[in-house]
């Protein structure tokens, strides 16, 4: 019976037809999420960013005006620069860190698994939580850190709560979670060949040499999509900063990030069409931003299987 | 912490033993040499688990103190007294039971979501051949930098005409259409790595592509299935965002936007704060240990074949 519906309806005849549904059957649930949950909501985001909107009624059309706002607002470019502080420094740093810690682990040091565990326990710590500590620990007149530099004579700042600190705090608070892709990087070490670092050997390649031409190209995939997604990801920061700071951007909007502004714009200002002003000018910064690392990842990103 | 780990850590892999050592005296100073880069990376490894452990230590310890110990200076690092009661007492002023069955229930929810549709999705990517499937595979993947504030606001102006705002809807729907790219990536990693000729042979017997779905992959990718619940867990243990977006009644708080109530309403009492802090922490963690294997096994599916 089935058989021959099925033989009825044409498209089901040949058998790469037959293929073709069966496999569009099987990822429709996201099919369908992405139309709804992705592709119409980041068309209406566009369309609004064109719109002045509050959300009650219809966005009404003012062209350029959203844009031509952004531009000339100072507050909107303070937030575009602390995005730009916290990830052109977090970023590198958190990276190399979690290189450095990945290849000291993959050294066949005693108690691997101890420290490996140690330095991944922060990162699972949650997010609201580890906020919360690190308020407490760099409390300005309390706190340990203030208190620890006292021993040694530094009158320590006051952290999240000065202009000039604040965005580094920030980025300490980033840098304590970097065993997540330390544990990443380590995972790709160890699937390193070890017969590489012994051929590499016997040409008389040292430690330095191993580092540059055995081990970084080996795991550079996973450098790059690493990079890519921790790049993208600080450029969303916002969690943090608002647990963090009352009222979110102080002191002197000195923790004001991008998503931050957006947050309040949106939610608080219910400036809705300006917001998504803000969000797609957000999106095409990200989209450059990856497609430049893919782009110069020819350069520095080594492929093993690429002989086609 | 303050800078990258040190360099020497590269000076000393493990070197292939070399047979070229001239007697005892070159025996031995490659010995001591062994030794001494051996305890050179010891110390830099203990410096810094002081500095990545010092937080949590330093959180556990406050949040047995009283609220006036807390604030003592020169620091007090073991509490004395010890004080159990800052636990209960908080626990009795902020429904945090509540806020821990609200995790819960959003958690399991979402769970079921990810797994039926992630798996489903997965399974299209990998075990099927169809015209058009790469292409749409790395439409997925391009999703995960689509920043989320490019869909918020209208996503949120769609939830409100649904009625759905003030409740967890707008964030456990979406898990049912494969949602979490994450969660179908590792599971695509995962039944890739099972033989084409399992399938095959299934295909000749005339089984059906949801019978070999259901009755072949699935059961053997359990592992990967449990990555995944791990993994969605913690994800919503973590998720501050979407409940600060979508959650408005005190009442239905996750245990993120609890927490975050503590620090608004107790500022003085830090015990208390860091009471909290381990309570949302510790079942993680205790989790984390329990489940190491199923952890360290996901993050190398995902990491390897990145």
């Amino acid at each position: 019976m089935q058989m021959t519906t099925r033989a009825a309806i044409p498209a089901f005849r040949s058998p790469g037809a037959r293929r073709l549904w069966l496999g569009l059957l099987f990822v429709s649930p996201w099919i369908i999420g992405f139309c709804g949950f992705y592709l119409y909501p980041f068309f209406a985001t566009l369309y609004y960013s064109f719109t002045s909107f509050t959300g009650i009624g219809n966005p009404t059309f003012t062209g350029l005006a959203n844009f031509d706002a952004l531009i000339h607002d100072a507050t909107f470019r303070t937030a575009l620069f602390n995005t730009f502080y916290y990830t052109v420094i977090e970023v590198p740093f958190s990276t190399i860190g979690a290189l450095g810690l990945a290849m000291l682990l993959n050294m066949n040091v005693r108690g691997q698994a101890f420290y490996r565990t140690l330095f991944y326990i922060p990162s699972i710590v949650p997010v609201v939580a580890s906020s919360l500590i690190f308020v407490w620990i760099f409390q300005p007149s309390f706190g340990v850190v203030n208190a620890l530099l006292a021993d040694v004579h530094i009158n320590g700042p006051a952290w999240f709560f000065s202009i000039t600190w604040s965005k580094p705090t920030f980025i300490l608070l980033g840098l304590w979670g970097m065993g997540q892709p330390m544990v990443i990087y380590l995972a790709a070490l160890q699937g390193v060949p070890k017969e590489m670092y012994e051929v590499a050997a016997l040409e008389g390649a040292g430690p330095w040499q191993r580092l540059r031409y055995v081990t970084l190209p080996m795991i550079s995939p996973i450098i790059l999509f690493n990079v890519i997604l921790s790049l993208v990801l600080s450029i969303q920061y916002f969690t943090q900063a608002q647990v963090i700071e009352t009222p979110p951007g102080s002191p002197g909007n000195s923790t004001m990030f991008y998503v931050t502004y957006y947050y309040q714009q949106a939610f608080q200002y219910l400036h809705l069409g300006y917001a998504s002003a803000m969000a797609f000018l957000l999106f095409v910064l990200v989209l450059i931003v990856t497609v430049v690392l893919l782009k110069t990842s020819s350069r520095w990103v080594y492929y093993e299987n690429e002989e086609r | 912490m303050r800078s990258a780990p040190p360099q020497p850590a590269i000076s000393v892999p493990p070197a292939p033993p070399t047979p070229s050592a001239p007697g005892w005296r070159g025996s031995l100073r490659k010995r001591l040499r062994k030794l001494g880069s051996s305890a050179s990376k010891h110390l830099v490894l203990i410096v810094l688990s002081c500095v990545f452990g010092l937080p949590l230590i330093w959180m556990i310890s406050t949040s047995f103190k009283t609220a006036g110990q807390a604030l003592q200076l020169p620091v007090v690092w073991w509490p004395h007294p010890f004080l159990w009661s800052n636990y209960p007492q908080l626990f009795a002023a902020l429904p945090i039971w509540r806020f821990f069955l609200n995790t819960f229930v959003y958690a399991a929810v979402t769970i079921v979501g990810v797994l039926i549709s992630s798996s489903l999705v997965a399974y299209g990517f990998s075990r099927l051949k169809w015209p058009g499937r790469d292409a749409l595979f790395y439409v997925m993947l391009m999703t995960m930098i689509l920043p989320f504030i490019c869909t918020l606001i209208p996503l949120f102006v769609m939830y409100k005409r649904f009625g759905w705002i003030g409740g967890y809807l707008p964030l456990e729907v979406p898990t049912f259409f494969g949602s979490s790219v994450f969660s179908t990536f590792l599971l695509r990693q995962f039944f890739m790595t099972i033989p084409q000729s399992l399938s095959e042979a299934a295909r000749i017997d005339g089984a059906s592509e949801f019978f070999i779905y259901s009755r072949i992959i699935l059961p053997l990718a359990k592992p990967a299935m449990a990555t995944v619940i791990l993994f969605q867990f913690i994800y919503c243990w973590n998720d501050y965002l979407g409940p600060l977006i979508y959650i408005s009644n005190q009442n239905s708080y996750p245990l993120s936007l609890g927490l975050d109530l503590i620090l608004g309403d107790y500022t003085t009492n830090w015990a208390w704060v860091m009471a909290g802090a381990t309570a949302a922490t510790a079942p993680i963690v205790i989790l984390f240990f329990l489940t190491q294997r199923t952890f360290i096994q996901g993050i190398a599916l995902t990491g390897t074949k990145g």
